[in-house]
């Protein structure tokens, strides 16, 4: 399956969901959905939260991980978390 | 670090040569750089007093100077603990992030490794009478060009040189040290790091005279 796309290629602007399809039955749902909160990041910042919660939010753990230093880590997770408080304000 | 959604993994890559001389603490903090770097300025304290280098102050080096050893061995720490405690002061004034102690000691106790280059360099013999040639002159009543050889000008400049760029390297690394533990960027990261440096070198400089005094 090809990467979830969030950000209109011609505009960038975020993109909605028009339609959902169940894959066993093929049932259509069709309507304009907003994506959750976390879809809206990048695949990078995605792949980080979900290490994360795995590493029970261990820093530690995460900078073992991806073999770089605690205060490098805890700086990509500040950077996260501006950018879901920013998304948060889009939203409201 | 990159991180590839569809294989659902994140993939580690080792640090370049550029990065592990440059932006070395993205990848190396905490207690481990604090020991590293505990090593290395009691090891550049050691090799000092070899060649007569010390580091008497911050941003300071000389060499060719009769000192008590005790100088060679404490300048170091003098230093490290005087820009590490401004730093970690400034750091809580402008940082939002809650950072650790540790990470903002240990890298800047590693960021002064380039010393133990320039003690090192400080070992050439051409560089040791260049200084001692030059301190006569400064001493003398008539002061004339020092009766050394060329190649002693030569090498001895070049010792000089490796000196100077050490010292680059290690304001550059304190900086890096600063901006990555304090999680700072832009303006905000170099003016207060300049003001650090300037008050830490006017604090290890008074510290350093009051320890010797006494």
């Amino acid at each position: 399956m090809n990467n979830f796309p969030t950000s209109c290629p011609s505009c960038q602007s975020q993109l909605t969901v028009a339609r959902l399809v169940c894959p066993e039955c093929g049932t259509g749902v069709e309507g304009s959905f907003r994506l959750p909160l976390l879809a809206g990041l990048s695949p990078d910042d995605q792949r980080f939260i979900v290490d994360f919660v795995k590493s029970s939010g261990s820093l530690k753990e995460m900078a073992r991980l991806l073999g770089v230093s605690y205060p490098t880590v805890r700086n990509r997770l500040d950077e996260i978390i501006a950018r879901v408080r920013a998304a948060e304000g889009e939203e409201s | 670090m990159t991180t590839d959604m569809a294989e659902g993994r994140t993939e580690r890559e080792g640090p370049t040569l550029g990065a592990r001389l440059f932006r070395p603490f993205e990848h190396l903090a905490g207690a481990a750089s604090l020991a590293l770097g505990l090593a290395g300025i009691l090891t550049a304290g050691f090799v000092g007093s070899l060649s007569g280098t010390y580091f008497d102050g911050v941003l300071d080096t000389h060499s060719g100077l009769a000192v008590p050893r005790a100088v060679f061995f404490s300048a170091g720490f003098i230093d490290w603990l005087s820009l590490s405690v401004v730093l970690w002061v400034l750091g809580k004034l402008a940082s939002r992030t809650a950072f650790r102690a540790v990470d903002l000691f240990g890298t800047q106790a590693l960021a002064r490794w380039p010393t133990l280059i320039a003690a090192l360099a400080a070992l050439v013999p051409s560089l040791r009478r260049l200084s001692a040639g030059f301190a006569a002159q400064v001493t003398s009543a008539a002061p004339a060009r020092p009766d050394l050889p060329a190649t002693d000008f030569m090498f001895g400049g070049l010792a000089i040189i490796v000196m100077v760029l050490c010292i680059v390297w290690m304001v550059y690394l304190m900086y890096q040290s600063y901006a990555i533990c304090c999680n700072l960027r832009g303006r905000k990261a170099v003016g207060t790091f300049i003001a650090g440096l300037i008050v830490a070198e006017i604090v290890s400089k008074a510290a350093l005279g009051l320890v010797f005094r006494a």
